[in-house]
């Protein structure tokens, strides 16, 4: 209740700080949201690739998107973007897949950040490990409002963490990875990465994820958004 | 969006049948369409829509399709369906679907459902086969246990023909010199009928006709013919349809045999008690070895066959029985008459009538009274004889020397009755572990008396004995079946090898400690796990539903270990009980894990019952 009362806050306050007109919009589809069960909420999987983990000196590759809409993740509507990038992919193409040549038809940061943020709006996100992603984002919008904000999300890492921690379970480095997260769940191993693999993946985790807290019915947004 | 971006999905479908007859654009097209629902155990079933039928591609989990009734339909797991019958029928679904294991799902909507059906002809006819072969199912699950074989494989014999003209005589001179009961008859390379046995006496000489009637005139015309690509299955149906015993086979119109009702039924059932007959008429020991040769193909002929492994261990059990009685007679021919009465034993997975390929040999002798020195030779010599002929048939010799040729394991009944009375009353916990298995015993040849009045003074001893059955107890639990505290496999490795679940020492061996522990008990003279089992039902301190539960446990373990040996032995990797989880399908590893519970519940039944332990 507490959480969710200052959620409220914060949002109103971003909300009234907030010059950028399609950043206001967001801060303001979301508050509404906070109330409603997860599994009423309209949720978007997101996942980026990056060529590196520092959101001041790297760049983002690729954006993916997927939404959850009462439950399930509808394929069709899953969207990929490329970004373009100055210097080259480098080492993170071998982990991506994203060649040099790929970003040829790739949209600028700038672009793909509205993009993003008209997507986002009246969803609430849902990343693995998402405060590096939001991280990413964040820096992106500075950049372009020359101002300071902040990002909310559904963390599956941290629904884990949580989970493991609480049955006092010793937590090894790799069992917070996505794919180790999943193969808990009985869910399968996803062989290709991109974005919007990822970011499927990733959906594909929470439903799990809820299905064990009781039901997505039972769980309020507010909970678990952070 | 491109779905080419979400090749993991596009891939797995790609593998389904019949999705893989399926082109790319048609594939894409219905990934597209996909969606994709998380089902877990807590929810119990899957709610399905009347109003929006989907196909249910299977991506992992486990799930249960019944009747309202209850009754199973279908299991089904990894890539596989349900939801179709309703999309078929356009009937209003009833069936029930469990959720059994927790698992990721690839919903297809009615009308792409419909577009591929519509697009593609195989697409449509895989799905109405599965719809009919469900409604064949219904309830009825288990009985698919159809021959699957071709008739091309009872093809043995060169076909004995006859021209149509010759006479009756003739018939009969070629079928009992041939040693066959019918003929096929030629006329210009085409068959144009046949002639049998009972032909002979019903339309001849019950008729009075002479031997020189052409065969022509009193053949059966034009005969019902089975071509040699055509299942065993369907000739049995044809045979038992028209009842008629004999059929000609065909292959490109020519006749190429004939298929009898014999050759059926040696086909069906009579494998290993050829084999078993070939044992009995072997004279020497080096011809038992190569007769036993044939072991390793009728272990493999008999898992495919998809017999029950309980089945197959007594079939295995009765070769070895076999064998070791020939080896034995061959021995007494050798070595000239006992100077004494005696009786064989066998212990251990011989004695249990539950042995598995590889298995080494356990056994000793009973004798009717302590030996002098020519009768102590005479049986080493003949405890020789058998072990080695064992040993050179494919049964190794037992590592612990648990064997007749051990003196230690060769001597009198009032030896063996010190001996066992030894164990029971001042049970050694170290001692006990490794006589478990002389506690299950059975006589293979000799004088069963002798046999009898040994168990019966064990039985006598061991009922409502508390501390040696607390003793047994202890022993029994140390090991647990390997099931983690979340129920989870846990699995064993060797430094950084995975090794597996260990089938036998952590599942069927604990089977079999729970049963002769109960059945000591309760004085009950059966050694098989299952027979003891079953004498159990009705007795006090386990329930029938428990007994039932560790029979089914144990056959499904006994058949998960049999599949997993029958696939080391084609990869050519030496045979072990080690099972790598990894090649479970989810539905497999649910009934595993289910199995597994099973004994894990009993282990604290009897912990509860023998140890007065919580």
């Amino acid at each position: 209740m507490l959480h969710s009362y200052f959620m409220k806050i914060h949002f109103n306050y971003r909300y009234w700080r907030c010059r950028n007109l399609l950043l206001n919009d967001y801060y303001k589809a979301l508050e509404p949201l906070l109330e409603l069960s997860i599994e009423k909420a309209p949720l978007l999987a997101l996942d980026l690739e990056m060529t590196g983990l520092d959101a001041k000196k790297d760049q983002i590759i690729s954006i993916g998107l997927i939404p959850i809409t009462n439950g399930e993740i509808k394929l069709n509507k899953g969207q990929h973007k490329l970004l373009k990038i100055t210097g080259s992919v480098g080492q993170s193409a071998t982990i991506h897949g994203v060649l040099d040549k790929d970003l040829q038809q790739a949209l600028p940061l700038n672009e793909a950040i509205l993009w993003l943020l008209k997507e986002a709006k009246g969803h609430i996100l849902v990343a693995h490990h998402a405060p590096l992603d939001l991280s990413f984002i964040e820096q992106a919008l500075m950049q372009q409002t020359t101002q300071k904000c902040r990002l909310f999300a559904i963390d599956t890492m941290r629904i884990e963490h949580k989970r493991l921690a609480h049955r006092q379970q010793i937590i090894k480095e790799g069992d917070l990875r996505l794919g180790s997260c999943r193969s808990r769940y009985n869910l399968p191993n996803y062989e290709a990465h991109n974005a919007l693999v990822d970011a499927l993946s990733c959906a594909e985790l929470l439903l799990a994820q809820l299905s064990r807290m009781g039901g997505a019915g039972n769980v309020k947004v507010s909970e678990l958004i952070c | 969006m491109d779905i080419t971006e979400l090749q993991p999905i596009t891939n797995f479908i790609k593998t389904l049948p019949p999705f893989d007859q399926l082109s790319d654009p048609m594939i894409s097209h219905c990934c597209q369409s996909l969606s994709i629902v998380y089902y877990s155990k807590n929810e119990r079933f899957v709610h399905v829509d009347n109003n929006e039928p989907q196909l249910y591609i299977v991506r992992s989990g486990a799930f249960e399709v019944t009747t309202e009734n209850g009754e199973l339909i279908d299991r089904i797991s990894d890539g596989q369906y349900f939801g179709f019958s309703g999309m078929l029928s356009g009937e209003k679904v009833v069936n029930k679907v469990h959720i059994l294991e927790d698992g990721l799902i690839y919903q297809l909507p009615l009308n792409s459902f419909n577009h591929l059906r519509a697009s593609s002809q195989i697409f449509d006819r895989f799905f109405n086969q599965a719809f009919a072969k469900r409604i064949r199912n219904q309830g009825d699950i288990t009985s698919n246990k159809i021959n699957t074989g071709r008739i091309s494989s009872l093809i043995s014999e060169k076909m004995v023909s006859i021209d149509g003209a010759s006479t009756i005589q003739q018939a009969a001179v070629l079928m009992s010199a041939k040693r066959v009961s019918s003929l096929i008859v030629i006329d210009n390379k085409h068959i144009a009928g046949i002639i049998t046995d009972r032909d002979l006496r019903d339309r001849i000489l019950a008729k009075g006709l002479s031997s020189e009637t052409i065969i022509k005139t009193v053949m059966t015309n034009n005969p019902i013919t089975v071509s040699k690509d055509a299942l065993i299955f369907e000739a049995m149906l044809l045979m038992s349809e028209k009842n008629i015993h004999h059929l000609p086979i065909v292959a490109n119109n020519q006749p190429i045999s004939m298929l009898t009702s014999t050759d059926i039924m040696r086909n069906q059932s009579s494998q290993p008690l050829l084999l078993i007959g070939q044992i009995g008429r072997q004279k020497s020991i080096e011809k038992l070895v190569i007769v036993s040769q044939q072991l390793p193909a009728l272990l493999q002929n008999l898992i495919t066959s998809e017999a029950k492994a309980q089945e197959i261990g007594r079939i295995l059990t009765l070769v070895t029985d076999a064998l070791t009685k020939r080896l034995l007679f061959i021995g007494e021919q050798q070595l000239g008459k006992a100077p004494m009465q005696f009786c064989w034993l066998a212990f251990g997975s011989q004695a249990r009538q539950d042995q598995a390929a590889g298995a080494d040999q356990d056994n000793a002798l009973l004798l009717e009274h302590t030996t002098d020195t020519s009768s102590e030779l005479y049986f080493k010599k003949l405890a020789e004889v058998v072990c080695d002929g064992l040993n050179q048939c494919g049964f190794p010799y037992c590592p612990g020397n648990i064997m007749a040729t051990n003196p230690k394991w060769r001597c009198s009944l009032q030896q063996w009755k010190a001996q066992f009375s030894q164990w029971i009353s001042a049970p050694q916990p170290q001692a006990l572990l490794n006589s478990t298995i002389f506690f299950d015993m059975r006589p293979i040849y000799g004088e069963v008396s002798l046999f009898s009045q040994l168990q019966n003074k064990i039985l006598q001893q061991t009922k409502n004995n508390d501390i040696f059955l607390a003793a047994l107890t202890r022993n029994a639990t140390q090991q647990i079946a390997p099931l983690g505290f979340f129920k989870n496999f846990v699995i064993e490795r060797d430094g950084s090898e995975v090794k597996g679940i260990d089938l036998k020492h952590k599942g069927l061996a604990l089977i079999n400690d729970i049963a002769r522990i109960y059945a000591l008990a309760n004085g009950i003279p059966a050694v098989n796990s299952k027979q003891r089992l079953t004498a159990l039902i009705g007795t006090h301190g386990i329930n029938t539903e428990d007994i039932h539960n560790l029979m089914d446990a144990a056959e499904f373990i006994a058949h998960k270990r049999l599949i997993n040996q029958s696939s080391q032995y084609e990869q050519g990797v030496p045979l072990s009980n080690y099972l790598l989880p990894d090649s479970l399908s989810s539905l497999a590893r649910h009934h595993l894990k289910e199995a597994f519970k099973v004994i894990n519940d009993s282990q604290t039944g009897i912990k509860l019952k023998f140890l007065r332990q919580f």
